[in-house]
C-alpha cells in the first residue's frame, strides 16, 4: 500500500501486525532512496551500519539522532528542487534544525495533517482561534516550527482570529466579538501549550469568575509541556483549569516535531497518544537501546513515510516515552498507544574545561 | 564586602580583612618547606586516609598519597637541589588560585607546592562545591585547629559567587595568580588585572592521548591484558572522560593488521573492565555520545565505529590530519593506525597534553621528545598514571614557578 492508499484508511484503524507490514516495506523503501540520494546518509550508515540491507522488522530499520539536524543540512534533492526550508524553534545562541522540503513532501505533510485533523474535527471548517499572535508569519518560504504549526492548522479552519497581539497580550475584545459570533457553535482553537495557558488561560482566569465562555470549543495544542512542568502544571491540571474556568472540555494535546513531517500523535480521548496510519513509534531501552517492551520506559523512536526530500524517515529524538498497550485501547482505536514523558536532560560534563563560555563570569 | 570563609572556619567575614592579612607583607612568610608546613601536609595527609566519608573519592586517597611524610620529604630533597651558593629560593608571597569548573580537587595540588614554597594562599571555592571539597575542608578546618597557630594565617578558601568585584580586589594584592581550566575562565579573569609583578600560571583547555605498540600488546598474555585494561580504564572513566588528562585518542602504531588485531582485543578486554567496574554512561550522556558520532562521521575521517552499549564507543579515523580535538566525553575514543610512533609528531599540536604509552622504550620516547621539540605533548608516562599529578604538570615545574630566585654574589 502506497502513501495515497495509505490516507484513504481511517485514522487508527489498522492492527498494529498490518500497519507494520505497510510500514515496513514504506520505509525500506524510503531508506534505500536516501541512500541514493543522500550523500550524507550513505556516508551514515556506511560506518553507523556497514553492509545494511532491508530491515526485518521496524526495529532494525537505522535511525538519525534528530540533534543531527542542527548542525547539518541533509538533503536528498537538488536546491533547485527545494520547495521551502523549515526551521525548528530555539532559544538564542542554540542552533536550529534546518529542515528540506521539496514539492511532493510538502504536499504529503498538508494531506497527512489534513486526515489526522479532520479525523479529529470532521469534515467542516471551523470558526478559528489562533492562540499566537497575527505577526508570527512574515516569510513564507523559511519560516519556524511555531509559524509553520499555525499555519499547517489554518487550513482547518475559517473566520480566524489571532488571540494575541505582536506583545502577547490577549485581544479580550477581538475575543468577546469572536465568542459573540461562533462561541454557540462549535469552533477551533489552537496554540502551543505554554502560550495557551500563560497567555491565554491565565489572562482569562484574571478577569474572574467565568471569563469567556469556550464550552463549544476544540483545542488542539502542542509545543511540550517542559515549561509547565516546572510550574507544576500537568495535563491534568491544564485541562481541569480550562473546564473550570472556561467550561472548555475538547482539549487535544499533540506531539510532534519539526524534523518529521507528518508525524503528529494526537491524545485520544483517553488522554493517551497515538500514531497516524503512515507513523509509528518504538521505545527504545535506554541501556541497550534495544526496542524496549510495553510499559517500560525508554528514548522514542518515531517513523514516518513521508519524508522523500530529506533522510527524516527514522530518527531518534530526545525525549522519554512509554507505551502503554498495542491494538487493546479503551476507545477502541488500533496500534500502540503511548506517552511522551519528557525530555532526557542535558549530559552534565565534568571536567575541567568550561561547557558554555557565556555562563563563565569573574 | 562580605564574603562566606570556609577555611580556616566555616564563617562569614570581611573581604578587607581578608584582603588586610594577605597583604601584611613578605614578612611573617615560611619559609621554603618549613617543618610546621610540612606537619600540617603530613596530619592532613593522615586525617584523610583516616576520615571514612574520603574513602569513598579516588582523587582524595590520591591527594592524601601526595602530602605523605616522605613524598613531601622527597620533595624538599628535589627542591633543596634549586638551591645554589648564588641562588637562592624565596617564596613569592600571595598566591591566588581560582579551580577549574568541576574537577575541583585538582587545584589542591597548586595549593600543595605554593604551600611548600612558603606561599600564603586564598583559594576560591565554587559555590557549587563538590562533596570531595568539602571533606578537603572539614579536614583542613579540624587540623588547623590543632596546629600551630601561625598556620592560621596560611591558606583561606572562600567561597563567592560571579562577583568580579571581589576577583579584582584579590587579584589586587595577589604575586601569583593560578587559574585552573578551561580556555573560557582563563580568557574572563585574564582581563581581571593583576600587579604588574604577578605571575600567572594557566591551565587552559587541553588534549590527550594514548599510544600502543601494536606487537608488544599482541606479545601480551591474558593476565597482563586484563591488567592494562584497568589501568586504561583508570586513566579514561575516573572524571567520565572529561578530565584534560584523559584519552580521547588511541593511536596503534605497527602494521595494519597488527594494529587492527591489537585493537580488536583491546576494545574487547576494556569492555570487559568497564562492565567488572559497572560503569554505564547515563543516558543524557549515551545521547550525547551517538549525536556525536554522527556528526563525527559526517565531518571527520571516520571509516568505522563500534559502540558497546553506553560504555565505549570507538570510531576509527583514516588520518591524523587536520586533527579535530572536540570532544564529548563519557567513554568516546577516537583511533588511529600509524606504523611508526614518530608519524604522529607532525600531528601533535599545543594543545596536547598528556600521551600514556605502552610498549615503547625509553630512546623511543626520547626521541619523540626531539622530534616534537615543544610542537605539543607535556607528558609522556606510562598507560595508567594519567591522572597521576606530578610536579611537572602542563609543562611547568609547579614547585619552581611558586618560587622567586635572590641571586646573591
Amino acid at each position: 500500500m502506497n502513501f495515497n492508499e495509505l490516507l484513504q484508511v481511517p485514522q487508527y484503524s489498522l492492527v498494529q501486525g498490518e500497519k507494520e507490514r505497510i510500514l515496513l516495506e514504506e520505509l525500506n523503501w524510503c531508506t534505500r532512496h536516501h541512500l541514493e540520494h543522500c550523500p550524507e546518509y550513505r556516508r551514515l550508515l556506511d560506518v553507523l551500519r556497514p553492509g545494511y540491507q532491508d530491515a526485518r522488522t521496524l526495529a532494525e530499520l537505522p535511525y538519525l539522532a534528530v540533534r543531527l539536524f542542527k548542525t547539518h543540512k541533509l538533503q536528498s534533492v537538488p536546491p533547485d528542487k527545494v520547495f521551502k526550508t523549515l526551521m525548528s524553534s530555539g532559544t538564542t545562541g542554540q542552533q536550529v534544525s534546518q529542515i528540506v522540503l521539496d514539492v511532493e513532501t510538502a504536499r504529503r505533510q498538508t494531506a497527512a495533517l489534513s486526515r489526522i485533523m479532520s479525523d479529529l474535527l470532521g469534515p467542516e471548517r471551523l470558526p478559528m482561534i489562533l492562540l499566537d499572535s497575527r505577526g508570527l508569519i512574515r516569510d513564507r518560504t523559511r519560516f519556524s516550527a511555531r509559524a509553520a504549526g499555525v499555519l499547517g492548522m489554518m487550513t482547518f479552519g475559517r473566520a480566524h482570529f489571532y488571540a494575541l497581539d505582536e506583545d502577547m497580550n490577549l485581544d479580550e475584545k477581538g475575543l468577546d466579538e469572536f465568542l459573540r459570533r461562533f462561541g454557540r457553535r462549535p469552533f477551533l482553537m489552537f496554540g502551543f501549550t505554554f502560550m495557551v495557558w500563560q497567555y491565554f488561560l491565565r489572562r482569562i482566569a484574571d478577569r474572574g469568575g467565568r471569563g469567556a465562555d469556550l464550552s463549544n470549543g476544540i483545542l488542539v495544542h502542542s509545543g511540550g509541556w517542559k515549561k509547565l512542568q516546572e510550574m507544576a502544571v500537568s495535563n491534568a491540571e491544564f485541562k481541569r483549569a480550562f473546564r473550570e474556568q472556561t467550561g472548555l472540555a475538547r482539549i487535544y494535546n499533540f506531539y510532534g516535531l519539526v524534523e518529521q513531517v507528518g508525524s503528529v500523535f494526537l491524545e485520544g480521548d483517553d488522554g493517551y497518544l497515538y500514531a497516524p496510519t503512515f507513523a509509528d513509534v518504538i521505545v527504545r531501552d535506554p541501556v541497550t537501546w534495544d526496542e524496549a517492551p510495553v510499559g517500560t520506559p525508554g528514548i522514542l523512536q518515531v517513523l514516518s513515510m513521508l519524508p522523500l526530500s530529506y533522510p527524516g524517515h527514522s530518527l531518534l529524538t530526545e525525549d522519554m516515552a512509554v507505551i502503554h498497550g498495542i491494538d487493546d485501547s479503551s476507545c477502541g482505536r488500533r496500534g500502540k498507544y503511548f506517552s511522551v514523558l519528557g525530555r532526557i536532560p542535558k549530559a552534565e560534563l565534568r571536567g575541567c574545561s568550561d561547557v558554555h563560555a557565556s555562563q563563565v563570569q569573574a | 564586602m562580605k564574603v562566606r570563609q570556609i577555611v580556616p572556619r566555616d564563617e562569614e567575614v570581611d573581604l578587607a580583612d581578608v584582603l588586610r592579612w594577605a597583604g601584611s607583607g613578605p614578612g611573617g612568610l615560611f619559609r621554603p618547606f618549613a617543618p610546621e608546613v610540612m606537619q600540617f601536609c603530613a596530619d592532613v595527609s593522615r586525617a584523610l586516609f583516616a576520615d571514612k566519608p574520603a574513602k569513598a573519592f579516588p582523587e582524595l586517597q590520591a591527594l592524601a598519597f601526595w602530602l605523605r611524610k616522605t613524598a613531601l620529604e622527597r620533595m624538599r630533597e628535589s627542591f633543596a637541589a634549586l638551591q645554589t651558593d648564588q641562588a637562592w629560593p624565596v617564596p613569592r608571597g600571595v598566591v591566588f588560585h581560582v579551580p577549574p569548573a568541576n574537577v575541583d580537587t585538582i587545584f589542591m595540588y597548586s595549593w600543595l607546592m605554593s604551600v611548600l614554597a612558603g606561599n600564603r594562599n586564598i583559594l576560591r571555592i565554587s559555590q557549587r562545591a563538590s562533596d570531595q571539597i568539602q571533606i578537603v575542608c572539614r579536614v583542613f578546618n579540624e587540623r588547623l585547629a590543632a596546629a600551630d597557630p601561625a598556620l592560621l594565617g596560611n591558606t583561606v578558601m572562600i567561597q563567592y559567587g560571579h562577583d568580579a568585584e571581589i576577583t579584582a580586589a584579590i587579584s589586587a594584592i595577589a604575586d601569583v595568580r593560578v587559574i585552573w581550566g578551561g580556555d573560557a575562565t582563563v580568557n574572563t579573569l585574564r582581563a581581571v588585572p593583576v600587579p604588574p609583578h604577578c605571575k600567572e600560571l594557566v591551565f587552559p583547555d587541553r588534549y590527550s592521548l594514548a599510544a600502543l605498540r601494536a606487537s608488544r600488546y599482541l606479545g601480551l598474555d591474558d593476565g597482563r591484558r586484563r591488567e592494562l585494561a584497568a589501568h586504561f580504564f583508570n586513566d579514561t572513566y575516573w572524571f567520565e572522560q572529561m578530565a584534560c588528562s584523559s584519552p580521547r585518542l588511541v593511536v596503534w602504531c605497527g602494521a595494519r593488521e597488527e594494529c587492527a588485531s591489537a585493537a580488536a582485543l583491546f576494545w574487547e578486554e576494556l569492555a570487559a573492565e568497564i562492565a567488572r567496574r559497572g560503569f554505564s554512561a547515563d543516558l543524557p550522556a549515551s545521547m550525547e555520545k551517538f549525536v556525536f558520532l554522527c556528526r563525527s562521521i559526517l565531518d571527520r575521517p571516520v571509516t568505522t565505529a563500534r559502540r558497546f552499549d553506553n560504555q565505549l564507543t570507538v570510531a576509527e579515523l583514516g588520518t591524523m590530519e587536520r586533527l579535530n580535538r572536540d570532544d564529548c566525553g563519557g567513554g568516546f575514543l577516537f583511533q588511529y593506525y600509524a606504523e611508526r610512533l614518530q608519524d604522529i609528531a607532525p600531528h601533535i599540536a599545543r594543545k596536547d597534553q598528556t600521551l600514556t604509552y605502552f610498549g615503547f622504550d625509553p630512546a623511543e620516547r626520547t626521541e619523540l621528545i626531539r622530534l616534537l621539540n615543544g610542537r605539543g605533548v607535556d607528558r609522556i608516562v606510562p598507560i595508567g598514571q594519567a591522572l597521576t599529578f606530578q610536579r611537572y604538570w602542563d609543562g611547568y615545574d609547579l614547585l619552581h614557578e611558586m618560587i622567586r630566585y635572590v641571586y646573591v654574589e
